[in-house]
């Protein structure tokens, strides 16, 4: 009984013990700055005399709620984030698709979807900023079939900005999504293709009645993942755009006006508020989108 | 019947010639934006500037050279590499320890610190952005290479991808160690870490990728351009000449990328697969 005792304090000990990162890292730098948010939320403070912080009550709240800037930048956000959604879903589903009916060089091509993937958005902007430019390959080319009548400064258009950052993510993220929807097409029992056909289902019923819904789990994570890492995009906007995100705002994303506010007007309590709000919405669109996708079934 | 049979074989051969053809037209749109780059950065700047799609007319490695003179690019990437490295070291180090109590050892709360560890990966990071700041501002730590390594050593999503993969090693091997007379340090360094290698590699890759990558936190939190990063240098380097110095724009995108693209190519069964495992268990 003294051994048994014994053995089990000692395996506690050891289990906090390796736990111990975790519990530092979640006191540290999760709990303490989730309440510093609030508490900074509240307060109309300056980083450079943090000392001369007031507390504003929910001033900044309201201010937040009535800031048409940061309405217009989650609009922008959401636009864009439509758009990318729905176009990588197609091109990576599509290319899951054409991939698992490849036998021989199936990993060459995975091999160069992965490219983007894995340089950096900061050099990837770069390149595309050019490539997208008045004077590059890609306006050249619509110009000569046609599509475009003049050159086009994109970056200052109203309108633009979002839909060519969305082709842009597009071309720079598929590849994750298509490898987790290959993998999911994979485990998909065959034997369930071979029943349909026999019960006289043509290839668009398969897709629709068997694929779709066995890939759910799989689609669920990309739509989760999507919503959260894409309602913060930054480094995009931020590498091709001045701080108000052009002349129209319309390349404004919330991380960008959360970071003009914070580091640039220096008002660090309003751009916590922002960063609470932000978080709210990504929350709200992340249930409502299980709802959506589990009443599916 | 002769006909019927040979018509279906050429369907199914056009079927597969066209699914070959759209993949590889997909993978010419995926290439092409850094074949552009490596021709531009061999091309002089009025060369780039009037002549973007074409061959160079003159190769030139002027870019280069130039490039090398303003933008101090070794000790970048000596920078990159020291925090990249660093992180995720500590990254394989933390995230296995924890993984392993929270999977293999039994103690009171170890569900409640699962569930937070769960529960975490759905706080979105800009949230915590502007407190972390206002608390390392005050510890001090702006400027300095751990404010980039020490909040990055431990993740959530790491945590979960090695715990759920430990729980798929039998009990009953650890209880042979143990009864041999391992202590749990001694199971953990001796078998648990050689047995998750597997896992271990889509850690390295995925922290050591989001590390090397990452323009944001660098930007925040360096102010030494002779502690900057990679991405920071590139990025300080593009804003700095805007429109002048293309040909040293380009060759500094080519230098940043290609090394990247090297490993890649060496690694890459393990790259996808780091992917491929997200999270689907």
């Amino acid at each position: 009984m003294i051994l048994l005792f014994k053995k089990i304090s000692s395996e506690t000990i050891w289990g906090y013990l390796f736990s111990l990162p975790w519990i530092l890292y979640f006191l540290v730098f999760l709990s303490y700055p989730l309440f510093l948010a609030f508490k900074m939320s509240f307060l109309d403070i300056n980083m450079v005399q943090p000392e001369k912080a007031t507390f504003v009550g929910i001033g900044n709240w309201i201010e937040g709620i009535r800031d048409p800037l940061f309405w217009k930048s989650v609009f922008n956000i959401l636009y864009n984030q439509s758009i990318f959604i729905a176009l990588t879903f197609a091109i990576s589903l599509g290319l899951a698709l054409l991939l698992k009916e490849v036998t021989k060089g199936a990993g060459v091509f995975r091999t160069i979807y992965f490219l983007p993937v894995v340089t950096s958005v900061t050099t990837a902007m770069i390149i595309f900023d050019f490539l997208a430019g008045s004077g590059g390959p890609v306006q050249k080319m619509l110009l000569t079939v046609g599509i475009l009548n003049a050159p086009i400064n994109w970056t200052f258009d109203k309108w633009l900005p979002m839909p060519i950052l969305a082709v842009f993510n597009s071309w720079k993220w598929f590849a994750i999504q298509m490898i987790i929807f290959l993998g999911g097409l994979l485990s998909i029992n065959k034997e369930l293709y071979e029943a349909a056909k026999v019960d006289g289902a043509g290839k668009w019923t398969q897709f629709f009645k068997i694929t779709l819904p066995l890939l759910k789990p799989q689609i669920l994570f990309v739509m989760t993942m999507n919503v959260i890492n894409g309602m913060q995009m930054f480094t995009e906007v931020f590498m091709i755009f001045d701080l108000k995100g052009g002349p129209y705002n319309s390349g404004l994303t919330p991380v960008l006006y959360l970071y003009e506010q914070g580091f640039n007007q220096m008002s660090m309590g309003y751009a916590s508020t922002i960063g609470l709000l932000l978080a709210i919405i990504i929350m709200i669109m992340t249930i409502i989108q299980w709802k959506i996708i589990n009443r599916e079934s | 019947m002769e006909t019927g049979f040979s018509f279906r074989l050429n369907r199914k051969k056009l079927l597969k010639f066209l699914v070959h053809f759209i993949l590889t037209v997909c993978s010419i749109v995926v290439v092409y934006p850094f074949v552009f780059m490596l021709i531009n950065s061999f091309k002089t700047g009025p060369e780039i500037l009037n002549y973007p799609m074409y061959l160079p007319k003159v190769w030139t490695v002027s870019g280069f050279v130039k490039v090398l003179s303003t933008l101090n690019i070794p000790i970048l990437f000596k920078n990159s590499l020291l925090i990249s490295v660093s992180v995720t070291l500590l990254n394989v180090l933390l995230n296995s320890m924890v993984a392993y109590a929270l999977s293999k050892l039994n103690f009171p709360g170890k569900n409640l610190i699962f569930k937070v560890v769960l529960g975490s990966m759905m706080i979105p990071g800009i949230l915590l952005l502007i407190p972390t700041y206002a608390m390392l501002y005050e510890w001090g730590w702006v400027n300095t290479y751990r404010v980039l390594i020490v909040p990055a050593a431990v993740s959530a999503y790491n945590i979960f991808l090695i715990r759920q993969f430990l729980t798929q090693i039998p009990n009953d091997y650890l209880d042979a160690a143990r009864i041999d007379g391992c202590n749990e340090f001694q199971v953990f360094w001796r078998m648990i870490i050689p047995l998750s290698k597997p896992v271990l590699a889509t850690v390295a890759i995925l922290s050591f990728m989001d590390s090397w990558n990452d323009l944001f936190r660098p930007l925040l939190y360096l102010r030494d351009q002779s502690m900057y990063t990679l991405q920071l240098g590139l990025y300080s380097f593009k804003t700095q000449i805007p429109g002048q110095f293309l040909e040293q724009l380009w060759a500094a995108t080519t230098l940043v990328t290609v090394p990247v693209v090297i490993v890649f190519f060496f690694l890459q069964r393990f790259f996808i697969e780091a992917f491929a495992g997200v999270g689907l268990k």
